[in-house]
Parts: C-alpha cells; structure tokens; sequence
C-alpha cells in the first residue's frame, strides 16, 4: 500500500503540485477580480486528483491550506475540507465519473456534498457556525427563522458551495480535454483522458520496442 | 547572527510555542485565561520588534471574524436565562458565555500563529521540518510554490489583458463576468502545465530523484534553550492536565 502511494509521486506528479496549488490562489483571486459572489479556490487540489491521483491531491491540498495559514492561520481547520475534496475528486476520476459532461457534472454535486459534509462541522464547532464571509448572513437568515444551528449552517452551506464545486470541476473536465497526450500519458490516470483510444495497444507496443 | 532573544530561537522551539498556546486553551475552559494569552504575545511580538505588523495584521483577519462570531453567539446560541433583548433577539447568559469562550479560543490560538509566521522565516521553517524527517522533496515543493504563486498571478493578469483585447468581456452582468473566467484560467493552467516539462528536465540534471543523503547550504543550530523550552512546554501541559481532572 505504502509502495504504491509512493509510486504515486513520480517527479512529474511531484512538479505538478506547486502549479496546482497556484491554481488555487490564482483562480481565488481571478474570481475576486471579476467580482464573482463565489471561491473558485480548490481548482487546483481537483485538476490534481483527477490526472495524478487521491494521493498527490491529498498533499496539494495540506499544502495549499498551510500557505494560506501564513497569511491567514484562523481558517487552516479547513484544511480537512480540502484534502477531502482531493481525495474524492481522485477516487470519481478513477472510477471514470469524469469522462463526460453529464457525469462530470453529477461529480461536482458529488464534491459539494463532501465539501459540505465535512466543513459544515467545522463552521459550528470551531467558530460557532459564522467565519465572517458570505455564506454567514445566510446562515443567519436561517437561525432568524427558527431552524437549529446545524440546520443553518448545512443549508447555507450547500448554497454557496454548489455553483463554486460544479464550476470547478467542469472548468477541469474542460482543461484536461486540452491537455496533451503526451503529457496525459506520464500522468497516473492520464490514459483515462487521452484523445488516442487505442492506448492499451500503443502501451504495449511502448514495452515492446 | 541574529542577537535578538526571540528571533534567534529555532524555529521549531517557536512552532511548539504556538501548538502549546493551542493546546493549553483547549484544556483550560476558562475565558480569562485564553483572552491573557493576547497580552503575553503582545510583549513577545514587542521584544521581537514585530509589534505593529503583529497588531495590524490581527486588526486585518481576526477583528471581523471576532465580532462576527461573537454577535452570532450572543443573538442565537440556544439558552433559558435571558438578560436583555434587542429588535426581534434575545440575549441570553449562556450565548454571551458561550460568545466569550469561542472568542478567546479563536483570538489565542490565531493570534499564536500570527505572531509564530512573524517571527520565523518559512525557508527556515521548511528546513527545521526536514531536519525532523519530512522528505526533502516536501521541502522542494513548498519553497517552490511561494515562488511560483507570484509568477502565476502576474501571468494571470496578462492573460486577461489579453483575452480583454481579444473582446472577452470582463465588465457587464454576472454571467458575462463568469464567463471570462474560463478564457483567463484555461491558458493559464495549460501553460504552466507545459512548463513542468522542462522544469523536471532541469531537476534530473541536477540529480534531484537520485537516492542518497542531500547536503544542504543552509544550516540551522539548536542552543541549549532550544532543548529546554520544549521540555518545559510539555510540563506544563502535564500540570494543567493534571490541574483539570484531579481538581
């Protein structure tokens, strides 16, 4: 097991983390510039999982949430949130839950549910069901109109955390159409994206020559 | 060599500071006690000489979060004895008790870490962590990130000018602004994608996956007092534990 997770992190995986990370800051901040009302903050922890496998987009997402706690340490609990959505966007890619639109889609619903499951305890336990950010407010709405905090929190969350899943994980399905074959090939689960379909073949006539 | 008492600690002894500040408000339930950390890490924050950026930057992140937090407990923390209301809320005993405990928690351990990345150099930090055994390739890859994440950013600012001249429209309704994130983004991460390529290239050259022991430039020393503190951190973890279930 611990062999096999250690293959995962071949030099090209390995190099692909930091873009990954960067992705994440930089589709945060591109969201900010076109003053979209959502995160778009995890693009890079999905690209990850779904081309370099559960593994590689685990440390992706430690890493990015320890970055951003040099900045800001205070939401660094959600870094749980974040190796969760990595790890389940490398397990739906594996089991071929991208190779579509349609299926793509049904993953982003897929990823919200875990985002919102996992943070959700977060919110409440750690800061009492409010971080200040927009998703806050409604949760007020919700607690004024007589739900239980976990109520609120849960349904506020699943509100801003579905168009920002489903968007990410569709601006993926489109990137890694594009990306090359021959890139695709170094990666874990690269043949799964490929353009060529005679992959199988053409890994056997690899070994051969 | 940094002559300054603080600065020139180990940059573990800091981080164990701060996880002991985390740990020592968790087991003590008392708010007083957690809101009397502040003042302590102020006076470490001064002597380091790390005093304003310290301060500015918990009037930055925390400040809001505090009172966010504080004025949710207050208005809907479920609690019987109430003690004064305003427009359709009530205030009760246990919201304002249960406000000030979250509070304190939030303000200690955050504020603990803010002053530990003022007072430690990431590079430093990254270093200390491979001395205790992280891989060397861990160490690459987040010194190599905090490099590339300014990069990136420049390149995405370019690559929107672009795709503006182009006529993606940036401006406009909601779904018109959506829809330019997709021609900013898509170049951006193919591109850098493509570049990894070439930076493996320039690692392999450089014997970076070949097994053997790594030599590094950079050395950090331990003082005798960085033995100690730790120690001295974990006993008094132990007498509060002890403090709370025997008494």
């Amino acid at each position: 097991m611990l062999k096999k997770i250690k293959a995962d992190f071949n030099l090209l995986a390995v190099l692909l983390i930091p873009i990954g990370i960067a992705v994440n800051f930089v589709g945060f901040q591109v969201a900010q510039i076109l003053r979209l009302p959502i995160f778009l903050d995890t693009i890079g922890t999905i690209l990850i999982g779904v081309i370099a496998g559960p593994w590689v987009a685990l440390v992706a997402a430690l890493i990015t949430n320890s970055i951003t706690a040099i900045f800001n340490p205070v939401y660094f609990p959600y870094v749980v949130t974040s190796m969760a959505i990595g790890v389940g966007a490398g397990l739906l890619s594996k089991y071929g839950m991208l190779s579509n639109i349609f299926k793509t889609i049904i993953s982003g619903l897929v990823i919200t549910a875990i985002a919102v499951v996992v943070s959700s305890p977060i919110t409440v336990l750690f800061f009492g069901g409010a971080t200040g950010n927009t998703s806050s407010a409604i949760t007020a709405t919700f607690l004024a109109m007589g739900q239980n905090i976990w109520g609120a929190v849960f349904s506020s969350a699943i509100i801003t955390e579905i168009a920002d899943k489903v968007v990410s994980v569709l601006l993926v399905y489109f990137v890694v159409k594009s990306i090359s074959d021959r890139y695709l090939s170094k990666m874990k689960y690269g043949h799964l994206y490929m353009k060529k379909k005679n992959t199988k073949n053409s890994k056997k006539n690899d070994q051969a020559s | 060599m940094n002559q300054n008492p603080i600065l020139s600690l180990h940059p573990l002894t800091k981080f164990y500071f701060a996880l002991f500040i985390t740990v020592s408000v968790i087991i003590v339930p008392n708010y007083i006690f957690a809101y009397a950390w502040f003042p302590v890490l102020m006076i470490i924050a001064a002597v380091a000489k790390v005093a304003k950026p310290f301060i500015s930057f918990i009037l930055k992140t925390l400040m809001i979060l505090l009172v966010i937090v504080f004025l949710m407990q207050l208005f809907f923390y479920p609690g019987e004895d109430v003690i004064g209301s305003w427009w359709i809320f009530d205030l009760t005993h246990e919201g304002l008790m249960h406000g000030l405990s979250l509070t304190s928690r939030i303000l200690a351990i955050g504020s603990a870490f803010i002053l530990f990345f003022r007072i430690v150099d990431v590079k430093d930090f990254v270093k200390a962590l491979e001395d205790i055994g992280m891989p060397p390739t861990g160490a690459y890859i987040v010194l190599s990130t905090l490099q590339i994440i300014p990069e990136m950013r420049r390149q995405s600012n370019t690559i929107m000018e672009a795709q503006k001249t182009r006529g993606v429209e940036t401006d406009g309704s909601l779904i018109v602004r959506a829809k330019a994130f997709f021609p900013t983004l898509t170049p951006l991460i193919l591109s850098s994608i493509a570049s990894t390529e070439e930076r493996a290239i320039t690692l392999e050259s450089r014997a970076f996956s070949a097994p053997g022991k790594k030599t590094s430039l950079h050395k950090l020393t331990k003082r005798p007092i960085d033995r100690v503190l730790p120690w001295v951190y974990i006993g008094i973890i132990i007498g509060l534990i002890i403090w709370r279930v025997f008494l």
